[in-house]
């Protein structure tokens, strides 16, 4: 179905809604890959830095402004860009909610940041008790959360303001899975929220003297797994739909495409525990229950792989490809806009592998909390999830303001891509070589006493250097290229490229569209994932801990 | 002498255009990738635990 919503631009007003949110994402994307510099740079072991300032209190800045604060700018102004252009510009409410939400947002990452700056929040972006921060630093993060709330509320209002005008008819793909995102989010985030609210807020306060850690540490990683696929759905947008537009194919399947978000929203919350496999406190039945839902999440993973090959696949035959990987050479390297995402989902591959190893259960005990872990979200975040949002930033930042990617533009992207790409073949191979052999994340540079153990560790930590500052020229030369698109570039038309579906397809059965049903099952699953566990921790809990804080 | 002569062993290339044998070949080389890296860890395991 082509609406005349297809040929018109995202509206002018709600383009300043999406621009303002990636100006912060880049912005962040220098300091937190400045910050990266520094830490491969100290752990190779030939630098120290400068001023006393801490190897613990830039690795925060990392984790919190890459992790935390590019990602959730970045998500939420493309999936309010994909909603106002597949389902309708904003009303002036809805735009004005998700202006406040901007603003909530950007004020709680100043205070969290200025925390960071002051030293009194090197907790690391996972803020695990009983390291204690500054209570601002809290107080900044929930604002984050409560601004993205607002966000996502503009975007189901739009949504639900959508179904009302077109009954009986499936929505628009990516605003569907802009609100799958978006569902998943809200029910994720209580988690954190009940955590800082509950616990950590009154504890920094000192209004009480105590943490209860496993609790804490419980309802963060009933967050942050989910706070991963916050992070990957998005890609896998620009993946299902944006992606076979640009190379001039079609969708290979809507329903399908619909329906492993779904199972993605189903089986992202109640896995946490896979994070926690090391963890005393919670009984080893219930960390196998959950991991078996861990597993259960490979079923979209491949359905994803498989529709993405299919597309290439459909696409390269309609072109006269022929043998069995013709098709392959008929895909168009030359674009940015692809190519780019497509080494992030090469990337996706040994990210793919490497955490079906990290979830195995036992087998978690020979990487937990090695720097394998850091090569293997290097690969998901930084590379597969990261590169999407550069290969979309390369169309929508010239789509809102008015320019276009020009051909010199575009070969530096294809150049950007190629240097992520063997800087972090480099930093992430290493990474994951160096924690097989038992090196540890989360640690500044040490000899540990002439170990010789620890002496295996160092020539892959000079690779990782090396790989790390590759990939910091090509932050800089994405930095360079998102100012040209947003400033410099020429006047002009760039397309916002959605994927139509081929002609003969059905129309996705409107089942997909029934929340009651999906959300439905979301809570009875975490329910029945977490509850019993959870009264443990509680009923058998040791004493809490004081907080630490200004170790470093 | 004209001969008319009936082109019998042209290959007809009808190769399916909807064809998926390579989404075939690659997701089985993916499930191969995925196996072999999660066998060479878990004997890293095995070995070590
Ligand atoms: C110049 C590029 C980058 C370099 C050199 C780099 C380097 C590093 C290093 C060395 C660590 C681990 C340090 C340790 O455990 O001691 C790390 C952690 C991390 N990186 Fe990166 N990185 C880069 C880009 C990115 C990007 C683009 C993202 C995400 C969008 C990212 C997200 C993270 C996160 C979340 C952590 C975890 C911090 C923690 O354990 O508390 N990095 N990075
Ligand atoms: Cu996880």
């Amino acid at each position: 179905m082509i609406n005349s919503a297809d040929k018109l631009k995202v509206d002018r007003r709600d383009g300043k809604l999406v621009m303002a949110q990636i100006y912060v994402a880049f912005i962040a994307l220098l300091i937190g890959g400045l910050a990266g510099l520094l830490q491969v740079l100290v752990r190779s072991g030939r630098f120290e830095l400068p001023a006393g300032i801490g190897y613990y209190q830039i690795l925060t800045v990392h984790g919190v402004v890459l992790g935390l604060v590019l990602t959730t700018f970045f998500i939420m102004g493309f999936m309010q860009a994909c909603v106002s252009k597949t389902a309708g510009t904003f009303t002036t409410k809805q735009r004005t909610i998700a202006w406040i939400g901007f603003w909530l947002m950007t004020i709680g990452t100043v205070m969290a940041a200025v925390m960071i700056l002051l030293n009194e929040a090197s907790v690391l972006y996972t803020f695990y008790a009983p390291l204690q921060a500054h209570f601002l630093f809290y107080l900044g993060l929930t604002l984050v959360v409560v601004g993205s709330w607002l966000g996502s509320a503009a975007i189901i209002m739009k949504y639900a303001e959508w179904r009302r005008a077109n009954p009986g008819t499936p929505s628009p793909l990516l605003t569907f899975m802009a609100l799958v995102n978006v569902l998943m989010w809200i029910v994720a985030t209580l988690g954190v929220a009940a955590t800082v609210l509950i616990q950590l807020l009154p504890w920094s306060l000192g209004l009480v003297e105590t943490v209860n850690v496993g609790v804490s540490r419980t309802l963060f990683w009933y967050f942050g797994h989910p706070l991963v696929y916050f992070w990957l759905l998005p890609a896998y947008m620009a993946w299902y739909v944006i992606i076979p537009k640009i190379i001039g194919g079609k969708i290979f399947s809507d329903s399908l495409a619909r329906m492993s978000f779904i199972l993605f929203l189903l089986f992202s919350i109640p896995v946490g525990f896979h994070h926690q496999l090391l963890e005393p406190g919670i009984d080893a039945a219930w960390k196998f229950l959950q991991v078996v839902l861990t597993f259960l999440v490979v079923i979209p993973s491949l359905m994803t792989a498989f529709s993405l090959f299919a597309t290439f696949e459909t696409f390269g035959r309609s072109k006269g490809a022929k043998g069995l990987f013709g098709w392959f050479k008929m895909l168009p390297w030359g674009d940015a806009r692809f190519a780019v995402p497509f080494i992030g989902m090469l990337s996706f591959i040994p990210a793919g592998a490497g955490g079906l190893i990290n979830a195995s259960n036992q087998m978690n005990q020979v990487v937990h909390n090695t720097i394998w872990v850091t090569g293997h979200f290097h690969l998901t975040l930084a590379t597969a999830v990261v590169l999407t949002f550069f290969g979309i930033t390369f169309w929508l930042v010239p789509h809102l303001t008015g320019r276009v990617l020009t051909k010199a533009i575009n070969k530096l992207a294809l150049i950007q891509g190629v240097l992520w790409a063997i800087g972090m073949t480099f930093m992430s191979g290493a990474m994951h070589a160096a924690g097989l052999l038992g090196a540890p994340r989360r640690s500044a540079f040490s000899e540990y006493g002439g170990a010789p153990q620890a002496a295996e560790w160092i020539p892959y930590q000079v690779a990782q250097a090396v790989g790390g500052s590759i990939l910091f020229l090509a932050i800089i030369l994405m930095l360079y290229i998102f100012v040209n698109l947003a400033f410099f570039a020429p006047k002009g038309e760039e397309e916002f490229p959605i994927g139509e579906m081929s002609t003969h397809a059905e129309p996705a059965p409107m089942v997909f569209e029934n929340w009651k049903i999906w959300m439905g099952i979301t809570v009875l699953l975490i329910l029945f994932a977490y509850t019993i566990p959870f009264i443990d921790l509680i009923q058998n809990a040791p004493p809490g801990s004081k907080g630490y804080n200004n170790l470093w | 002498m004209a001969k008319t002569e009936l082109r019998k062993n042209v290959k007809t290339e009808v190769e399916d255009r909807s064809s998926l044998k390579g989404t075939l070949a690659s997701v089985f080389l993916l499930g191969f990738f995925l196996i072999v890296s999660w066998v060479g860890v878990f004997f890293l395991f095995l070995d070590r635990f």
